[in-house]
C-alpha cells in the first residue's frame, strides 16, 4: 500500500456481479481470506497429489509489476504456475482466465473472483479494449499477471503459436515477463478429461525478459509474440528426460 | 473448580420464536401500517401511471424503489418477529455491509489488518449484545480503537497513520457500536415493538421529508452536503414523525414510556437523529466524492444509503429507552458465557 489517500475503490458502484467481472477490481477483506484459503490449498494439492516441482524460482522478480506467461494445455496449468508465488503477492497477483469459461455464470464468476483472483479476458471483438484496460492497469499499480499467450489450451499437447495479445499488454513497456514451460499438466489433465491424474508437475522459470524498445504496433506484437514463443519453447526439457 | 455451566442455545427459548409476538395489538398495528403502506404506494403509482401524470423513467424509478422496499421489509421484519438470534445475525451482517460500503468508498479497505479489527469489533459488539453483557459491550469499542492504534504501526508506515486510524475507529464506532444497539435492544422480552416502531419511523422520516419538502419546497437544509434536502422538509418530518410516535407509542410500549411526553422526547430524537445520519452519510459520500454507497439495492443504491438514517436514531432510542427503565434488567445476563 502507498502513501494513504480518500480514494474510492476503482470498482466503486458497480452491482456484485459487474464488479467481480471488471478489470478494475479491487480486493477488499473477502477476497483476501478467499485468494489466501484458495491458493494455499491448491498449493498443498499441488505439491501432494502432483508432486509439484519449480526449478528456478529466484528468476521471478521480487516485487510486480510481471507478467508471467507459459504454454497452456490443461486447467491444471493455472494452478500449477500460480501456487508458487508467495502468499503476501496474493491480492495483487491476477489470472488471465478466459471470460466464456470462467465469467459465465453467476456462481463461477464468483469464484474467479473471490477465490481464484482471475480477471477475464474475452476471445471475441470486446477483447482489443480488454487488453488496453489490463495493460493500463499493469503500468499504473504494481500488479502481476499469469495469462497464457496461445489464448487456448492445446488440445494435443504441443504450443500453438503465440499470439498478439501478449504484446498489446506489454509491448513499449519496462515491465518484466517470465516466460515459464509447464510440464506434466498436460498428461495430468488433458482438456478432454475432468478428473486429474497424479502425474508429476514441474514448472520451469526462464530469465525475465523486457520488451520496451518494441512498439505497441502490430510490428511490435509480431516480435513479441515470436520472441516469447521461442523462449518458451526452450524452456522445455528435452524429451528423452 | 465449580465451573459455570453455560445455559445452553436450546434451553434458553427466548434467543428464538415468535413468542406470542404476533398477539401484541401493537406489533399487529406496526406490521398492518407497513403493508397497508406499501400497498398504497404501489396503488398511487399505477393510478399515477394511468392518469399519465409521471413520465415513463420517473415511473420506472418509483416501481424499483417500492419493490425494493417490499424486499427489504420484510428481510428485516421477519428477525425481528422470530427472536433475539435472528434480530442478532440480521443486524451484524447489516453492520458489516455498511463497513464494506464505507470501507470501499473511503479506500480504507485496502489497509488488510484494520478492516479485520473492524470486522472482529463488530462481531466482539454483537456477540456481547447476544450474550447480554453490557461490560463487554461498553469495552469493546475503546479497547478496540486502542488495538487499532497499536496494530497500525506493525506497517512500519507513518504516512497516513492518523487516517487509517480515523477512519478504522470511526466506521467501527457508526456501523459496529451504533447499530449494535439494535442487537443489544432484543435483550428486552419486549423489543419487538419498540424496534419495529424505530424503523418504521426511521424509514418514514425520510419519506416525510421527501414529500414535504417537494410539496412546500423553499430553502436549501445543508446545500453543499446533500443539495435535495430542504428546511421545510425536515421542520415536516420532524412534526410528522414526533406525531407518528405519540400516536403509534401507547399502543406499542408497554410500561411508562407510554406517557406522551417520553413519546414526543423519542419522537423529536428519532427524527432529528435520523436526519443528522443522514447528513454524515451524504457527508461522507460528497467528501470522497461519490454519488451513492453502492449498487445492491435498486433505486436505493447501497446498504448504507437505507441504513444512514438508523446509524444515530438507534443508540438515542437505545439511552433513552435505558434511561426511563433499563434494558433487559429482568433477564439473565451473560447467557453464553455464564460469568457474573
Amino acid at each position: 500500500m502507498s502513501d494513504w489517500k480518500l480514494e474510492p475503490a476503482k470498482d466503486h458502484g458497480l452491482a456484485p456481479l459487474e464488479r467481480a467481472k471488471s478489470l478494475k477490481r479491487e480486493t477488499g477483506l473477502v477476497g483476501t481470506i478467499g485468494h489466501a484459503a484458495w491458493w494455499s490449498g491448491v498449493r498443498t494439492f499441488m505439491k501432494v497429489y502432483h508432486r509439484l516441482e519449480v526449478h528456478g524460482i529466484e528468476r521471478l522478480p521480487v516485487k510486480p509489476p510481471f507478467v508471467i506467461v507459459a504454454n497452456h494445455s490443461s486447467h491444471l496449468d493455472v494452478l500449477a504456475l500460480a501456487a508458487p508465488l508467495p502468499t503476501m503477492l496474493r491480492d495483487r497477483i491476477f489470472p488471465i482466465a478466459a471470460a466464456d469459461v470462467f465469467f459465465e455464470t453467476p456462481v463461477v464468476t464468483m469464484f474467479a473472483s473471490l477465490m481464484l483472483n482471475a480477471l477475464p479476458m474475452y476471445r471475441t471483438n470486446r477483447g482489443r479494449h480488454a487488453l488496453k484496460e489490463l495493460r493500463e492497469r499493469l503500468v499504473s499499480e504494481p500488479c502481476g499477471y499469469v495469462l497464457f499467450p496461445e489464448g487456448a489450451r492445446s488440445r494435443d499437447g504441443e504450443m500453438l503459436p503465440v499470439k498478439a495479445g501478449i504484446g498489446m499488454i506489454v509491448g513499449g513497456t519496462d515491465v518484466p515477463i517470465v516466460p515459464c514451460w509447464l510440464e506434466g499438466c498436460f498428461r495430468a489433465m488433458p482438456p478432454n478429461k475432468v478428473i486429474p491424474r497424479p502425474r508429476k508437475i514441474s514448472v520451469h522459470v526462464g530469465e525475465p525478459v523486457r520488451f520496451p524498445q518494441a512498439g505497441n504496433d502490430r510490428e511490435g506484437w509480431d516480435l513479441i509474440s515470436r520472441d516469447l514463443e521461442m523462449r518458451i519453447r526452450a524452456l522445455q526439457p528435452s524429451k528423452s528426460m | 473448580m465449580p465451573t459455570q455451566i453455560p445455559t445452553s442455545l436450546a434451553v434458553t427459548p427466548e434467543l428464538w420464536g415468535l413468542n406470542g409476538s404476533l398477539d401484541d395489538r401493537g406489533i399487529r398495528l406496526i406490521l398492518a401500517i407497513m403493508v397497508g403502506l406499501l400497498v398504497a404506494a404501489g396503488i398511487a403509482i399505477g393510478a399515477l401511471a394511468a392518469m399519465g401524470k409521471l413520465k415513463p423513467e420517473m415511473r420506472t424509478e418509483l416501481i424499483k424503489r417500492t419493490v425494493a422496499w417490499a424486499v427489504m421489509v420484510p428481510i428485516v421484519v421477519v428477525p425481528i418477529l422470530f427472536g433475539k438470534l435472528p434480530t442478532t445475525i440480521l443486524f451484524t451482517i447489516l453492520s458489516l455491509a455498511c463497513y464494506r460500503e464505507f470501507a470501499r468508498a473511503t479506500g480504507c479497505f485496502r489497509d488488510v489488518l484494520m478492516s479485520l479489527l473492524v470486522v472482529l469489533a463488530i462481531l466482539a459488539l454483537n456477540f456481547a449484545a447476544l450474550d447480554n453483557w453490557y461490560d463487554l459491550f461498553v469495552a469493546v469499542p475503546g479497547l478496540a480503537i486502542v488495538v487499532m492504534a497499536a496494530a497500525a504501526i506493525l506497517r512500519d508506515q507513518p504516512k497516513g497513520y492518523v487516517q487509517r486510524v480515523g477512519l478504522s475507529a470511526v466506521s467501527m464506532l457508526l456501523f459496529g457500536l451504533c447499530l449494535a444497539h439494535i442487537s443489544y435492544m432484543a435483550n428486552d422480552p419486549g423489543y419487538r415493538g419498540p424496534m419495529l416502531l424505530l424503523l418504521a419511523c426511521v424509514g418514514l422520516n425520510d419519506i416525510y421529508a421527501f414529500c414535504v419538502g417537494k410539496t412546500i419546497g423553499g430553502p436549501k437544509l445543508a446545500p453543499n452536503t446533500s443539495p435535495g434536502k430542504t428546511v421545510s422538509g425536515a421542520v415536516g418530518a420532524v412534526v410528522l414523525t414526533t406525531l407518528t410516535v405519540v400516536l403509534l407509542g401507547p399502543r406499542v410500549f408497554h410500561s411508562e414510556l407510554n406517557q406522551t411526553h417520553h413519546l414526543i422526547v423519542m419522537g423529536l430524537l428519532l427524527s432529528i437523529c435520523g436526519i443528522l445520519g443522514d447528513l454524515a452519510i451524504s457527508s461522507v459520500k460528497r467528501d470522497a466524492g461519490i454519488k451513492d454507497m453502492g449498487a445492491i439495492i435498486p433505486g436505493h443504491g447501497g446498504v448504507l444509503d437505507r441504513c444512514n438514517s438508523l446509524l444515530l436514531a438507534a443508540p438515542a432510542m437505545f439511552h433513552y429507552i435505558g434511561y426511563v427503565r433499563g434494558f433487559g434488567l429482568d433477564v439473565p445476563a451473560r447467557i453464553i458465557t455464564g460469568g457474573h
